[in-house]
């Protein structure tokens, strides 16, 4: 049986406890009276039927009279100034005389209150003077409590104390201290009894026997007694009340009868008398002192007040000792949490960071298992579900969830798949990142025994009486065992807390890499386009000076030939030539520059018109080696820069015919479709490479021979490697000396776009994407 | 058109800021039959000033052709183009873009701010005098200048 089946049990008759509206029964405890009064005059407009005893009158009698027919002027004056006041707390409790007869009198403790409505209500109960404490007695008896609450180590011990003092304060035969669940349902976590009385420490009782009405009760009036639980209750006349018609609302009447149910309840465990003590933290009912006695018993509205103090001053110490409980804890989770911290920052990648020391991973969340979730990427710690487990329950998760930090200690309650992996994961806390993109904590199963006061699956039952059915509560109150399953430990709140905590971090960590992301490209973009004013700065300015050397060596040839000897023309000839030379490899190096920055105007382009184009410049070439070109496989499409590829066929075609054999060259080009990539190849039948060089000749100024053997400047196949890198390619050679070479060249099937995305993904930046 | 105007002898202006380059025109039109006046300006500012007869140009007469290289001091030669052509009393001027550059760019431009042609440097000496030279010939005496 789980913790559900009991809160779903009787549906019927627990939503009928629900609706029952307590505060509006106008039924009173018959050892007091309730006087229901008009203001200014303090006129009666309503009173309980039990007034006889006191005034002498029945209440027909009663009603219309004022409280000044009914009290000396002494007194009456007292109370006229008094509820006049703001504060009615400076009256309470009043002793007030009433004379019943001749010298007779009854001396009652006078309560005011006024209601939701307004309505000002006065309740009388006898006043047993002998009881109450001197106010000086009370001090010593909360100082001496609170002195040993101070010394007290732990939160059970020093509810221990608690109910050991209200005991020895109250007299009553048992005091308990009852902590409310989160779902409402509570425990007895310190017990005081008469020793022959069964004990009630540490059961679990269902929500329902202290249903929703009556918690909302408990906090707004913090004081509760039923002096005799048999006794019959009496009837305010009239019943309602004659200015609305409706039943005055006693929510903070003191004399307020309990409902009969409850009565019953009080029966069925035994009790005679009760006093209940609401705990309240935050506005919220933390918990409750109940105070049981076999026999009915009578505590004075003074001692009571103590009571409630003690309860207040007390439990004002219930939580910060809670709290500091919590602190040591709270304490060791934010230095876990400052070392993940810093493991994210100092890498690179998030989810190294994050997983780079596990046991903080988990412990950061007292968990045995953490995944993480990264662009559809699983990085496990610990014991979790398996990966496909884990796809569904994010998509779950993220179809059903909208906070960023989930958290539940029963998954398979909501999400029945979970039952599958129980074992490592009943327990989950779920931290979104963005969309889809999460960190999981999770908790294995811990099967535990909850223990009851009487079967709470019928804490209720139907009966048949007189008034027609109603609800019954249990008789039996007796240990009741159940097994809860399909949960996890409860997650506290300091490790939710620090989840949130450590979410704010990775989000600023997620937000500020793309900050830098888009700086990064800023830079690039600047940077290229210096690069690109460079080249230009180079083709121009570079150029200028040496046109003047090689013009005015020309010059002075010209102009003085006639008077140089051999020597000399000699000498102007190597200058010209270097002039030459230096101006060929400026032209090479603004062409290699120009690749990357000319590239992103990729169009569909057709291979043969580039490869047309790149042997029409070459056809002098081609005619003076007469090479024979062959051209094996039709040529596809793709996209790619025109231009480059033209300048790519021409470069390797151009250096199959210059570094030719004996023989007439013959060049190959052939082209074949792989996965998702075209291959290209250019074979030729020259005089081939050495294969330990295969890599050099395509680094920039790179050369195998002297320019006296083949001229160049040692850039072209420099420049047709930065070609097929700007389409996202690969370029390689395969050659033996003597044997000819084919070069091969790869560029993806579409284009150079789909490959940029790729590489983006692979690099596994960040959390990025998609947010 | 009248006798005066026909005997006037022309003036070409050439904006240039290297002293070799000036000197290399100079050595190709050495020879030269023709009559007519070259003068010389060597930044953008210059050029410009001296076309509005400014200051110390002020008594300068306007040239029937300008012989105009792209990279200068103080003004660029794209600028002065603009300038020219944008320019009601000068654009019918024809401007002659002779650069180093070689650059597709430079080229375009040139032609879009409607230079009359554009042309590259030899680095041969003798291809260099011939191109001057054709300059000379071709626009002083084949093309039909507008008169002023």
């Amino acid at each position: 049986m789980t913790d559900t089946s009991v809160k779903f049990a009787n549906v019927t008759n627990l939503n009928e406890l629900e609706r029952q509206a307590i505060h509006t029964s106008s039924l009173i405890q018959p050892h007091g009276m309730v006087l229901v009064l008009e203001e200014p005059e303090l006129k009666i407009a309503q009173v309980t039927t039990n007034c006889y005893y006191a005034f002498g009158m029945t209440a027909q009698e009663m009603i219309g009279k004022t409280l000044e027919e009914l009290f000396d002027p002494f007194q009456f004056d007292i109370i006229q100034r008094g509820v006049t006041q703001e504060n009615l707390d400076f009256i309470n409790p009043t002793k007030m005389w009433v004379r019943k007869n001749g010298d007779e009198y009854v001396i009652f403790d006078g309560v005011f209150h006024r209601n939701r409505d307004g309505i000002l209500i006065l309740e009388l109960e006898p006043a047993e003077s002998q009881e109450s404490i001197p106010f000086l007695s009370f001090y010593h008896l909360a100082k001496a409590s609170i002195n040993q609450l101070q010394d007290t180590a732990s939160l059970k011990d020093f509810c221990q104390i608690i109910v050991h003092e209200v005991r020895k304060v109250t007299g009553f035969d048992r005091v308990m201290l009852y902590k409310f669940d989160e779902d409402d349902h509570g425990a007895v976590v310190a017990e005081e009894k008469l020793e022959h009385m069964e004990p009630y420490l540490n059961l679990h009782f269902p929500a329902s026997d202290i249903p929703r009405p009556a918690r909302k009760l408990f906090s707004s009036n913090w004081i509760r007694l039923i002096p005799d639980a048999y006794a019959e209750p009496v009837e305010l006349f009239p019943a309602t009340n004659p200015h609305n018609d409706r039943p005055v609302d006693l929510t903070l009447s003191i004399l307020r009868s309990p409902y009969q149910c409850h009565l019953e309840y009080l029966h069925n465990m035994g009790v005679g008398a009760s006093l209940t003590i609401s705990l309240i933290e935050n506005g919220k009912l933390w918990g409750l002192i109940a105070c049981h006695h076999l026999t009915p018993k009578y505590v004075s509205y003074e001692l009571r007040k103590a009571c409630e103090f003690l309860g207040r001053v007390i439990f004002s110490e219930i939580s910060n000792r809670e709290e500091s409980e919590d602190y040591d804890y709270r304490m060791k989770l934010a230095q876990m949490r400052s070392q993940l911290i810093d493991n994210m920052s100092q890498s690179e990648n998030l989810v190294q960071g994050l997983v780079k020391d596990q046991s903080s991973l988990l412990d950061i969340a007292a968990a045995l298992g953490a995944a993480v979730c990264l662009n559809g990427t699983w990085t496990l710690v610990g014991e979790t579900p398996k990966e496909e487990e884990l796809n569904l329950l994010v998509q779950w998760l993220y179809k059903n969830i909208d906070e960023e930090v989930f958290c539940t200690d029963s998954l398979a309650e909501i999400y029945p798949e979970a039952d599958s992996y129980k074992n490592v994961a009943s327990g989950l806390v779920a931290m979104a990142i963005s969309r889809r993109n999460y960190v999981l904590w999770f908790r294995p199963e811990v099967i535990q025994t909850v223990n009851w006061g009487g079967d709470p699956n019928n804490a209720y039952q139907t009966v048949n009486s007189d008034q027609g059915l109603r609800l019954s509560p249990r008789k039996s109150f007796e240990l009741w065992k159940e097994e809860v399953r399909l949960t996890s430990l409860p997650w506290k709140q300091v490790e939710i807390n620090g989840v949130k905590e450590l979410r704010r971090v990775i989000v600023n960590i997620v937000l500020r890499q793309a900050d830098e992301l888009a700086l990064l490209a800023q830079d690039l973009e600047r940077s290229n386009s210096e690069l690109k004013r460079f080249a230009y700065v180079a083709s121009h300015d570079l150029q200028e000076p040496l046109n003047h050397v090689s013009n005015y060596v020309q010059l002075l040839e010209m102009r003085y030939g006639e008077a140089l000897d051999e020597d000399a023309k000699d000498f102007i000839g190597f200058a010209v030539e270097g002039v030459s030379l230096m101006q060929t490899l400026i032209d090479d190096v603004l062409v290699y520059s120009k690749v990357d920055s000319q590239g992103g105007e990729f169009t569909m382009t057709e291979v043969e018109v580039a490869l047309e184009q790149a042997l029409t410049n070459l056809q002098r070439r081609i005619r003076d080696s007469q090479a024979e070109i062959i051209i094996a496989d039709p040529l596809p499409t793709l996209k790619a820069d025109g231009t480059q590829l033209m300048q790519l066929f021409q470069n390797l075609i151009g250096n199959a015919i210059k570094f030719r054999s004996s023989e007439p060259p013959k060049i190959t080009i052939g082209v074949e479709r792989q996965e998702d990539e075209w291959l290209f190849s250019i074979q030729d039948n020259g005089i081939g490479l050495d294969p330990q060089f295969g890599d050099r000749i395509f680094v920039i100024f790179q050369r195998l021979h002297t320019r006296d053997e083949y001229p160049g400047t040692g850039m072209g196949l420099a420049i047709c490697k930065k070609i097929i890198e700007c389409h996202r390619g690969k370029i390689w050679v395969e050659s033996e000396l003597g044997q000819g070479s084919t070069f091969y060249f790869t560029i993806p099937v579409g284009g150079r776009e789909r490959d940029l995305r790729n590489g983006r993904k692979a690099k596994d930046y960040s959390f990025g994407g998609g947010q | 058109m009248t006798l005066e105007m026909d005997e006037k002898p022309k003036t070409i202006l050439l904006v240039e800021d290297n002293k070799a380059d000036i000197r290399l025109v100079q050595e190709a039109l050495k020879n030269s039959s023709m009559t007519y006046e070259m003068v010389t300006v060597r930044d953008g500012v210059a050029a410009m000033a001296y076309l509005h007869q400014e200051a110390e140009y002020a008594t300068v007469s306007r040239p029937d052709l300008i012989i105009l290289d792209l990279n200068l001091p103080k003004k660029d030669g794209r600028e002065v183009l603009a300038e020219i052509k944008a320019d009601k009393q000068f654009k019918r001027i024809p401007v002659i873009v002779l650069t180093t550059s070689k650059n597709e760019d430079d080229i375009y431009q040139s032609y879009d701010l409607n230079a009359n042609c554009f042309i590259t440097k030899s680095r041969n000496l003798n291809q260099l005098f011939t191109i001057v030279r054709r300059i000379e010939e071709f626009w002083l005496t084949t093309v039909t200048l507008p008169s002023q």
